[in-house]
């Protein structure tokens, strides 16, 4: 409990434990890292320093850009996920293990492959896929940009209501008048957070992110029906339209008709 | 409130005291609530969704054109106004049941009451087979014909337009464009400069304005072409959000602050029922209500065109009553007054209402001030005047020769 009394000490003191075990995670890491990668090979030392050039030529002819120190460098990095020889490659392919530590290189990855040349008579799935990964890494960072501005309305909405009432509202028995009065001031504070450029920013790009996923459910749903023989949206739509188009024909020709009848 | 010149030690003397104070005034209030909470509860528990009527004046269907329907009302009363009769024009974006939501607050029944012909336009429901009908379509030939089939049933006289939201855009256009047809226009929360004054604009007023232009051209495109129409859910989501705190407590707070009263509890439903009925907005006409009237500002620029025609709305040569709410969180005024601008003054009128979007209908106070005025008005300008007649011999002729209603079905 003595802990407890001083709250901003007993802060900084999780903040230093947190950066010392930051810290020796890292050292670990790099110590596993090497280790994990002769434990692939079982070979000698030298052999494994040529794998892992190796592994990064091959990551490189992909995505030329790619540092495969960045993410190691970013906090939170979880070393257990390396601790173990061929978990350790998988670890490296799985994506939960890159997105939150390397977004922008996962970014530079995904547009490399996306953009990479497609050959006539070879099937390029990869290509759909890293389109498809990008957006949805687009719309998680939409998403946590457009929680971001809300929540920050939130804290302005309380730091302004606690700053104009207290306790003593409530002693004062009239429970229903506090919460009127933190009720207006969330309004107020969301209303000007909506026409704020950073909620106009953040919701336009929510939005993007939003169509691009609907579009691409809808090219996968169409994949779908042309491989089952059913008929896609596009050509029913396709349809649609040459039928609105029929209709307003005939009906402009009645209209020519009926005046030269008068 | 805070007294700033109260001393900070009193605050602090014994906050564990003052907390277990304050705990037992909320624990005290917080049963307060909740019994108030339960009776509204308890009504939810009996009432069934079959007794939520609205929309319960008799009607026919006495025109169909593809979805469209008209409306004919059954009188409700031996008197006859003797005014030319009126045709109701809702929006897109929502239902025309708003207009008759309940009996004691159901502007049909108003206009009614009072000896008035009424049909009302229903645009049904559209589907993504419709998302390639565009203003063209909507303006001209449906709503067109719509007035045509009337101004035949009225002798080949001119009748009354009364549009609402984006109906009242649709009915200020087509009264440009074909003005022998018409002898009045009436609007309610119509907009018409959709840009307005944004540095007039009280908070939470025109948040559909800058959102729609903060969006780029491509944006509205690519929302259009991913969905086919304008989802009625997205829309929805935007209306509530111009509202934060009202949408996210109307159901907990709201319903508990009703304690279970019977008639608060209908005129709650009954909304409810009518917001949850949006319609699936049609593609490429809200991709012209987005991006050439809410972004480019067509309308007022005199650019905007409906079949290949200019709309011109100083074309307009009937009397106009624009009914406008003070406190529009969808329409702000200056984009509804901006009609003044165009509308010779003689020839104009403005009611202003103290309320919101749709208090302009539903409210107690709209029955009076709206529905009251709007029958006056009627009544009064028939009284004074008949403009439309010497305009008639001269514009019917085009009008005639596109003789659309022909292509609906009576």
């Amino acid at each position: 409990m003595a802990k407890n009394e001083n709250p901003f000490s007993e802060m900084m003191n999780i903040w230093q434990e947190s950066q010392e075990a930051f810290f020796k995670a890292q050292a670990e890491v790099a110590k596993e890292f090497q280790k994990s990668l002769g434990q692939v090979t079982s070979e000698s030392e030298t052999k494994g320093t040529e794998h892992l050039e190796a592994w990064n030529d091959f990551i490189k002819s992909w995505a030329p850009a790619w540092d495969p120190s960045s993410f190691m460098s970013q906090n939170g990095f979880d070393a257990s996920a390396w601790q173990n020889g061929n978990d350790a490659l998988f670890a490296m392919l799985e994506p939960t293990n890159w997105t939150r530590y390397a977004p922008e290189e996962l970014r530079k990855i995904l547009s490399t492959i996306a953009q990479g040349p497609r050959f006539a008579d070879l099937a390029m799935p990869q290509q759909d896929a890293a389109n498809a990964w990008r957006e949805s890494l687009d719309y998680s960072e939409a998403a946590a940009d457009m929680s971001k501005v809300m929540q920050d309305a939130w804290t302005r909405a309380f730091k302004k209501y606690s700053e104009n009432h207290t306790l003593e509202d409530l002693q004062a028995g009239n429970v229903k008048g506090a919460l009127d009065a933190w009720l207006a001031a969330a309004n107020a504070e969301l209303l000007d957070t909506q026409k704020s450029p950073e909620f106009m920013d953040a919701q336009k790009r929510l939005l993007r992110a939003s169509m691009e996923i609907k579009a691409r459910q809808r090219d996968m749903a169409e994949a779908w029906s042309e491989a089952y023989q059913m008929p896609t949206r596009s050509e029913i739509d396709d349809l649609t339209k040459i039928v609105h188009e029929l209709r307003r024909e005939v009906r402009k020709l009645k209209r020519e008709v009926a005046a030269l009848k008068s | 409130m805070k007294n700033e010149e109260k001393p900070q030690e009193k605050e602090v003397s014994d906050p564990a005291r003052a907390a277990a104070d304050a705990w037992a005034i909320a624990w005290t209030q917080m049963i307060e609530a909740g019994a108030k909470a339960i009776r509204s509860s308890s009504y939810l528990s009996r009432v069934k969704a079959d007794d939520i009527a609205i929309a319960e004046t008799p009607h026919d269907v006495v025109f169909e054109i593809d979805k469209v329907r008209l409306f004919h009302y059954r009188p409700l009363s031996e008197k006859k106004s003797g005014l030319p009769p009126i045709i109701i024009c809702y929006g897109l974006f929502g239902r025309q049941t708003m207009i008759d939501l309940q009996s004691d607050r159901s502007l049909v029944q108003n206009l009614l009451n009072e000896g008035i012909d009424v049909y009302v336009v229903d645009w049904g429901n559209p589907t993504r087979a419709d998302q390639y009908l565009g203003f063209d379509d909507y303006i001209d030939l449906y709503l067109g014909s719509c007035v045509e089939y009337v101004y035949e049933k009225n002798g080949k006289k001119p009748v009354n337009m009364f549009g609402i939201c984006e109906g009242g855009t649709f009915a200020a256009a087509l009264v440009a464009l074909s003005p022998e047809l018409f002898a009045g226009l009436a609007l309610a929360i119509t907009p018409i400069d959709f840009h307005g004054e944004p540095d007039k604009f009280w908070r939470g007023e025109g948040f559909l304005n800058h959102w729609t232009r903060n969006l780029s051209q491509e944006d509205v495109d690519l929302i259009v072409e991913t969905y086919g129409m304008l989802p009625g859910a997205m829309t929805g989501a935007v209306f509530s959000s111009l509202t934060p705190i009202n949408s996210m407590t109307k159901y907990n707070l709201g319903l508990a602050e009703m304690q279970g009263d019977e008639a608060a509890m209908l005129n709650f439903l009954r909304m409810e029922k009518w917001i949850s009925d949006r319609p699936d907005h049609p593609g490429e006409a809200a991709r012209q209500w987005l991006n050439e009237l809410y972004r480019d500002n067509r309308l007022v620029k005199g650019t905007f065109e409906v079949s290949g025609q200019k709309v011109d709305l100083s074309a307009i040569s009937c009397p106009v009553l624009n009914i406008f709410a003070m406190r529009d969180h969808i329409i702000p005024v200056s984009c509804s007054k901006a009609l003044g601008k165009f509308v010779k003054p003689e020839l104009y009128e403005e009611i202003g209402f103290p309320g919101g979007h749709v208090g302009v209908f539903v409210s107690k106070k709209a029955q009076g001030v709206v529905a009251g005025g709007l029958c006056e008005w009627l009544t009064s300008k028939h009284n004074k005047t008949n403009p439309g007649a010497q305009v008639q011999k001269k514009k019917t002729t085009r009008r005639k020769s596109k003789s659309k209603a022909a292509n609906g079905k009576e």
